[in-house]
């Protein structure tokens, strides 16, 4: 029997025909061809007066393409609803670091250039009309999709006036508009993707579907820097639908380690998916896992505590921070450990690639189709400009998906059969096999004075990360040592998770902060207000990524509002205790105050209040959104077991031995978006530090006892330490 | 050969009898509305409605679906009216990524189906099978209400005739 003619399906009575179709099911139809005008890469108009938005950010679930659509929208003065968005493929000409969809940045990085390419394409536009009309400029307006001659009832589409705009230069000037004039920006609003998701019909990487495809499942090295010394394969061979196997040869890691680091691997090749992934248990493997194989995560902590032990050289000495910190009277020190963690994308990783030789395409959802394109060309050795990165909306990136080992997978494999082969991960293979948060320890020391009020910090761990973020906002001096490294290279490969270093610093330095308002003797809201009324701005290395300077004082605003608003003199009453924390990150900024009630074994988180300046809110649903979707993000790792790694295996294989957060865990959540007139920052990972230490803050105050790692456990809350 | 009652249309499949419906939906149909998410029945994005009860389609077998009825997302809407809870998942802005949110729906489904008023506890207990990554969940229990009270009032609608 042929294997790859077995599975045949006919279809009577409508619905459910085969589609044969030479297009990618599940990705945008063509356009219809004819003379579109396109003023800038972002926009494309065509005569039937289609508005197109070419959207240089992934939509990985954060939003950010609706609010980009509004902004256009907006500036330009076309109708939201009319507005077709399509996702760029990868372009460093068009682009350049705009399709980089990470650290928050994707409102913030693309929110001015957008205006300008809008304001810009609307002038040529009023221009057009009124040289049509035979009127000035200034009679004009642009308004849902057409430009409208003030004080009547004329109006031209702009489909109507491309083949005028398409000979007219840009002006010099423009004028951007007015807040007052704002249609979309600053309202909710529900983008396409919204009406997709409810019918079923977001084209994800995982739905595309070529003629001719072939099916991949790998089975990886379950230790990172294995070999693959030998495989056996006629069991999986034998299950129907499998075409052949083969060995996948490793790609090196990188220096930049967003690229590389493909593991070696076997391969299973069939007619579809179930057949792949099922004849992949049955591959008999042999492998030499190396020396990570005799590694535990226990391991990590023991190399991080000698590093600490032997790092004395201060990176960064604050206000004098290394020499004040010997005068102290009496010293206290504590470590927080954060463990390592998966992001668990619920759309498992996956990459459609068609290597055809001389050329190659990807269907994929990533977090850069720019670097995706650049790395694919170099892997192929073919020139950039025969490389195509088709962007799909994804089912979750947190940051995973910036590393791109699975689609140079499906790019490998493509050029090896030259056919278009899907990879698609089991949910194990994204557990077990995957690219990780790492395993981080925070150690902080004070020196406190006779009133036992802190004279000077000390802080080794990861704050000091090179390249970094500077997120200490406080005026007390500190000395902050080099950056922590593990001694023997990585255990697990790593990978960014939600709000990525952020987590750690800010478990660190939020739960520290409180101890030493305790031990001070000082109301915790009260102490950090103190030291952020004295905090100077703290300067950055301003790359467009990272967008500004650190503002105490905005970091203060929050914390008053949220003291505020949560009742925070009511902390202890009616059986509810209270904890706070404060973060800056990726230029926002957010307190968090949680509510918990009194702890006999187990934790209950009752409410999360969030107080969160991100500058101009573009559309507030989406931030509260945002904001929702952090706090339970760090609630999972905050309450549930972590990625533990035995012998170089990481253990969790699925959501039965790594469970998330679910909807009955979830605590009610009171958000207040702070108004701002500053430029938008970021929304999708601010709001994820400081969760843990509001929790774990609160839980001291409920119970006397601190707790200096993650998972919160039944026996930490046993046995932790009373202070 | 198994044949196949989906969204009110009969297809005939030649495959083996164990496939889960998940994959028959997905590679042998091109029904890819329904999601792979763990392949274990732990994590509720591949949720369809078999007879009207809601089940995990990447756990439930070709053959036992033989000539049961099979609802996916693509067939909760009615023709061009999309069901309460399509329009409440809407209205509320519910979706994130979206890609849990098939499952979430036909889940959710299912219940305002046996209950016109469930209550915070009895949603829990309902959607706690379904993971949402993003988070979305406060926003899925005030569509679930809205949806729940819209699919009454066409009860009592139908009641009154």
């Amino acid at each position: 029997m042929d294997r790859r003619t077995f599975f045949r399906i006919s279809s009577i009575s409508g619905g459910g025909l085969l589609i044969s179709s030479l297009f990618p099911l599940g990705c945008q139809t063509p356009k219809p061809i004819g003379p579109d005008w396109e003023p800038n890469f972002f926009l494309r108009i065509s005569p039937d007066n289609t508005i197109t938005f070419s959207c240089a950010q992934s939509e990985i679930g954060q939003g950010t393409s609706t609010g980009l659509a509004m902004i256009l929208a907006d500036e330009l003065g076309a109708s939201l609803e009319k507005i077709e968005i399509e996702f760029a493929e990868g372009s460093e000409e068009r682009f350049g670091y705009l399709q980089d969809t990470g650290g928050s940045n994707g409102v913030r990085m693309t929110y001015q250039p957008l205006r300008e390419a809008s304001a810009t394409a609307r002038e040529i536009l009023i221009t057009a009309a009124a040289q049509t009309w035979n009127v000035s400029g200034e009679a004009c307006y642009a308004k849902e999709g057409a430009i409208h001659l003030k004080n009547t009832d004329k109006q031209i589409p702009f489909g109507d006036l491309i083949h005028l705009a398409v000979t007219l230069p840009a002006p010099r000037t423009i004028q951007l508009k007015e807040k007052s004039e704002f249609e979309y920006i600053g309202k909710p609003a529900i983008g396409p993707k919204t009406y997709q998701a409810a019918e079923g019909k977001v084209p994800y990487g995982i739905d595309v579907q070529l003629p001719d495809m072939v099916y991949a499942a790998i089975q990886r090295c379950p230790v990172w820097g294995g070999k693959l010394v030998s495989f056996k394969s006629d069991k999986a061979k034998a299950f129907p639908g499998v075409i052949d196997v083969v060995e996948l040869e490793p790609t090196e890691l990188q220096s930049n380690d967003y690229k590389g680091g493909v593991r070696p691997g076997v391969v299973v090749l069939a007619t579809n998916t179930w057949a792949a992934l099922e004849a992949k248990k049955l591959l008999e493997i042999e492998w030499d896992f190396g020396p990570n194989g005799n590694k535990s995560d226990s391991d990590m902590r023991e190399e991080l505590e000698a590093a600490k032990n032997q790092t004395n050289e201060i990176t960064h000495d604050f206000k004098n921070g290394a020499a004040l910190f010997r005068n102290g009277m009496r010293y206290i020190e504590a470590s927080y450990e954060s463990p390592f963690q998966v992001n668990a994308c619920m759309e498992p990783l996956n990459a459609v690639a068609y290597h055809m030789g001389y050329k190659v395409e990807v269907w994929s959802g990533t977090q850069s189709p720019k670097m995706t394109r650049e790395r694919i060309a170099e892997l192929t050795k073919l020139p950039l400009g025969a490389v195509t990165i088709h962007n799909q909306p994804a089912g979750g990136g947190f940051g995973r998906r910036f590393f791109i080992d699975f689609v140079e997978e499906a790019v490998i494999l493509s050029e090896l059969i030259r056919k278009p082969v899907k990879v698609t991960w089991s949910r194990a293979d994204t557990f077990s096999t995957s690219k990780y948060h790492p395993f981080r320890t925070e150690y902080w020391s004070a020196a406190l004075d006779r009133n036992n009020y802190p004279v000077a910090l000390s802080n080794k761990g990861v704050v000091e990360k090179p390249n970094g973020y500077r997120p200490y906002p406080y005026s007390l001096p500190a000395a902050f040592h080099k950056y922590l490294t593990y001694k023997d290279g990585n255990l697990l490969p790593r990978a960014s998770w939600r709000s990525v270093m952020a987590h750690p610093w800010g478990l660190g330095l939020e739960c520290f902060i409180d101890e030493l308002a305790h031990e001070a003797g000082i109301d915790p809201v009260q102490f950090r207000m103190d030291l952020l009324d004295k905090a100077e701005i703290v300067e950055q290395v301003l790359v467009p990524w990272v967008g500004d300077d650190l503002y105490p004082q905005k970091l203060k605003r929050t914390l008053e509002v949220a003291a505020e608003r949560s009742d925070w003199s009511s902390n202890g009453q009616n059986g509810i205790f209270k904890g706070v924390s404060a973060i800056g990150y990726n230029t926002s900024y957010c307190t968090q105050i949680a509510d918990v009630p009194m702890v006999n074994e187990e934790l209950k988180v009752h409410k999360i209040t969030a107080v969160f300046d991100c500058g101009l809110v573009i559309n507030p649903k989406q931030v509260e959104a945002q904001i929702e979707g952090s706090i339970m993000w760090a609630l999972s790792a905050l309450l549930k077991a972590p990625i533990t790694v035995q012998n170089g295996v990481v253990q969790e294989k699925n959501y039965d031995t790594y469970d998330l957060l679910r909807m009955h865990e979830a605590p009610e959540v009171d958000i207040i978006l702070l108004e701002s007139e500053d430029a938008p920052s970021g929304t999708g990972e601010p709001a994820v530090p400081g969760t843990a230490p509001a929790v774990l803050n609160a839980l001291f105050a409920a119970t006397g006892k601190r707790i200096r790692q993650l998972p919160i456990t039944k026996s930490l809350l046993a046995q932790g330490e009373l202070t | 050969m198994f044949k196949l009652n989906i969204n009110g249309a009969i297809h005939v499949v030649d495959a083996p009898a164990n496939m889960p419906l998940l994959w028959v939906f997905r590679d042998l149909l091109q029904l890819t509305g329904t999601k792979y998410g763990c392949g274990i029945g732990q994590c509720g994005a591949c949720t369809i409605h078999l007879d009207g009860a809601a089940v995990r389609s990447c756990s439930f077998p070709l053959e036992s679906a033989a000539g049961r009825e099979i609802i996916t997302i693509e067939g909760l809407a009615n023709g061009d009216v999309l069901h309460p809870v399509q329009k409440a998942w809407i209205a509320q802005d519910v979706p994130q990524c979206g890609y849990c949110q098939s499952g979430q729906m036909m889940q959710a489904a299912a219940l305002i189906a046996e209950n016109s008023d469930p209550s915070n506890h009895e949603i829990n207990q309902a959607m706690k099978g379904n993971i949402c990554r993003c988070g979305t969940y406060l926003r899925i229990q005030k569509a679930i209400k809205q949806a729940a009270k819209e699919l009454a009032s066409y009860r009592v609608l139908d009641d009154g005739l």
